[in-house]
């Protein structure tokens, strides 16, 4: 994977975490210049430099520079190694954020990856932990990455601004990822939800629970909405409260949604009913928008598939996320991978919005690091 | 007119009885309604005449009507009739004046016009509109590609 390839360059500060990933995996150094150029606070942001830390922690012989003021990058990866990591997530981005790249890079690593990330569990930007167990764990089960040591705990809960949370995330490494076939995501089943709440009141995720739950029922009768109310340490630093929602279908497909409460000192106070009704509603629009893999994770989804043996994948998607399409774009230009996209308008068997199916050849990745144990 | 007038009058004065009636005055209204009766049968008659006319009228503006849809829709069933039809336009052109109707009616049906074309159009640009998607994501290369 270290191989002398020749770097692929890019410019601004979008992306970065796409770019830094599918560098790692394919083992194309890339130079990303002009970040924030123009900025009046030129260069990386600290989570960004964050990010690159955790990269340098789970990888070995990275080759990192990054010029003075920070606006340009280069990166030349290293091998995925693994192990046991602690990394302290900057609390500006939640550990979703990092997680997500961590979810693409785990499977590939040497040793079976075990890290504790601090930081901020739930936020307003980024997928929180909660959706990331339920939905991206499930969808990486589909490509055979599974096992006893395949979890994601939150131990400490952290709001925004003061952090302060705690995950646990350990994968198992694997040789080869099965080709899916997700081409039917079946009906939705049940459905359930964490609603969480930390340094308030425990009556805040019972109110929510009610809002929720005064929309949901008129769709469905099995609904079980959690209660999380964590106390003393593992409540973090900030007060906060939210509410994750995940729908299951018949066919394992899992769509999530979430909201969390505004962070303290920042923008005017959320109410716990109005809360729990968007949230509620967001699940619905998720849901209309359908497809096997939910929005937050269809560029996870379409990368496995990239990596898998050399068959074919095909996984049925709702529209796609301006992400994801720049994520295939990325794609072709790390792997030459092009997908054949095939779109199919909502008929009678498929409801909601428009449905694309997406399909491709595997390049037939495989984890040599494994081999060489 | 007069006569109308005096019917109109009549009828009036029936409903202002009718009106009045409620109070219980059967007899008066009784008489009235005989004499409106014989008024009546007058006036039909006058007003038949009218009809008549209005028949005769109606019967060309028909013909005409379909003379242009059937010309419009390209259809050679209509060989036998179409000497008849162009002796119908002849004799209409002095209605030209009144049919205006009639041309604003064809410009309302021209959706009709080559339906099959139009559905064959639609269906060429539906279909040039799905593979955009591929297009739109990797750009033009795929065009040469493929």
């Amino acid at each position: 994977m270290a191989t002398q390839a020749h770097s692929l360059s890019y410019a601004g500060c979008n992306f970065l975490r796409q770019r830094l990933v599918l560098s790692t995996l394919s083992g194309r150094p890339v130079k990303i210049r002009k970040i924030r150029a123009r900025d009046d606070n030129p260069g990386l942001r600290d989570f960004e430099a964050s990010f690159i830390r955790l990269l340098d922690k789970i990888t070995n012989g990275s080759r990192i520079e990054i010029n003075q003021t920070g606006t340009t990058l280069y990166y030349q990866p290293g091998l995925l190694c693994g192990g046991s990591v602690e990394h302290d997530c900057n609390v500006l981005r939640s550990i979703g954020y990092y997680l997500e790249s961590l979810l693409c890079l785990a499977p590939f690593m040497k040793h079976p990856l075990r890290i504790v990330l601090r930081g901020v569990t739930n936020d307003q930007v980024d997928p929180s932990v909660d959706v990331l167990k339920a939905t991206a764990l499930p969808l990486l089960k589909q490509f055979g990455i599974d096992g006893e040591s395949f979890e994601l705990k939150v131990v400490r809960r952290g709001m925004p601004p003061g952090g302060g949370g705690e995950v646990l995330f350990s994968c198992p490494v694997r040789k080869v990822l099965k080709p899916v076939q997700l081409t039917d995501p079946g009906k939705i089943k049940r459905i359930r939800g964490i609603a969480y709440s930390v340094r308030v009141s425990p009556q805040m995720a019972n109110r929510i629970v009610d809002s929720a739950r005064s929309i949901l029922n008129k769709f469905i009768p099995d609904i079980y909405i959690y209660t999380d109310h964590m106390k003393g340490v593992s409540s973090g630093k900030s007060p906060g409260f939210g509410l994750s929602l995940v729908a299951e279908t018949t066919n394992g497909t899992f769509l999530g949604a979430e909201l969390a409460s505004n962070p303290q000192g920042q923008g005017a106070a959320v109410l716990p009913e109005d809360l729990g009704r968007n949230c509620a509603k967001l699940l619905l629009e998720e849901i209309y928008r359908g497809g096997c893999v939910d929005s937050t994770n269809q560029s996870l989804a379409l990368l496995l598939m990239t990596l898998g043996q050399q068959d074919v994948s095909k996984v049925l998607l709702g529209p796609l996320s301006p992400y994801t399409i720049e994520f295939l774009r990325h794609l072709k230009s790390f792997f030459q991978i092009m997908f054949k996209i095939e779109t199919k308008p909502c008929g009678e068997e498929l409801k909601g919005g428009d449905k694309v199916l997406m399909a491709c050849v595997g390049v037939g990745f495989s984890n040599l690091s494994k081999t060489l144990k | 007119l007069v006569q109308t007038n005096g019917l109109s009058n009549s009828l009036n004065l029936e409903k202002a009885t009718l009106t009045t009636s409620d109070s219980g005055h059967c007899t008066a209204e009784e008489a009235f309604a005989s004499e409106d009766e014989t008024e009546e049968s007058s006036c039909l008659s006058t007003e038949d005449e009218d009809s008549e006319n209005e028949e005769v009228i109606r019967k060309k503006f028909p013909e005409s009507f379909q003379v242009a849809g059937g010309q419009r829709l390209g259809s050679e069933n209509l060989t036998d009739e179409t000497s008849d039809v162009e002796d119908l336009l002849k004799e209409e052109e002095d209605y030209k004046e009144e049919n205006n109707y009639s041309t604003e009616t064809s410009g309302a049906l021209k959706w009709k016009e080559d339906l099959s074309r139009k559905a064959a159009e639609a269906f060429l640009r539906q279909q040039q509109a799905t593979p955009n998607l591929r297009k739109l994501i990797y750009g033009t290369v795929t065009e040469d590609n493929e």
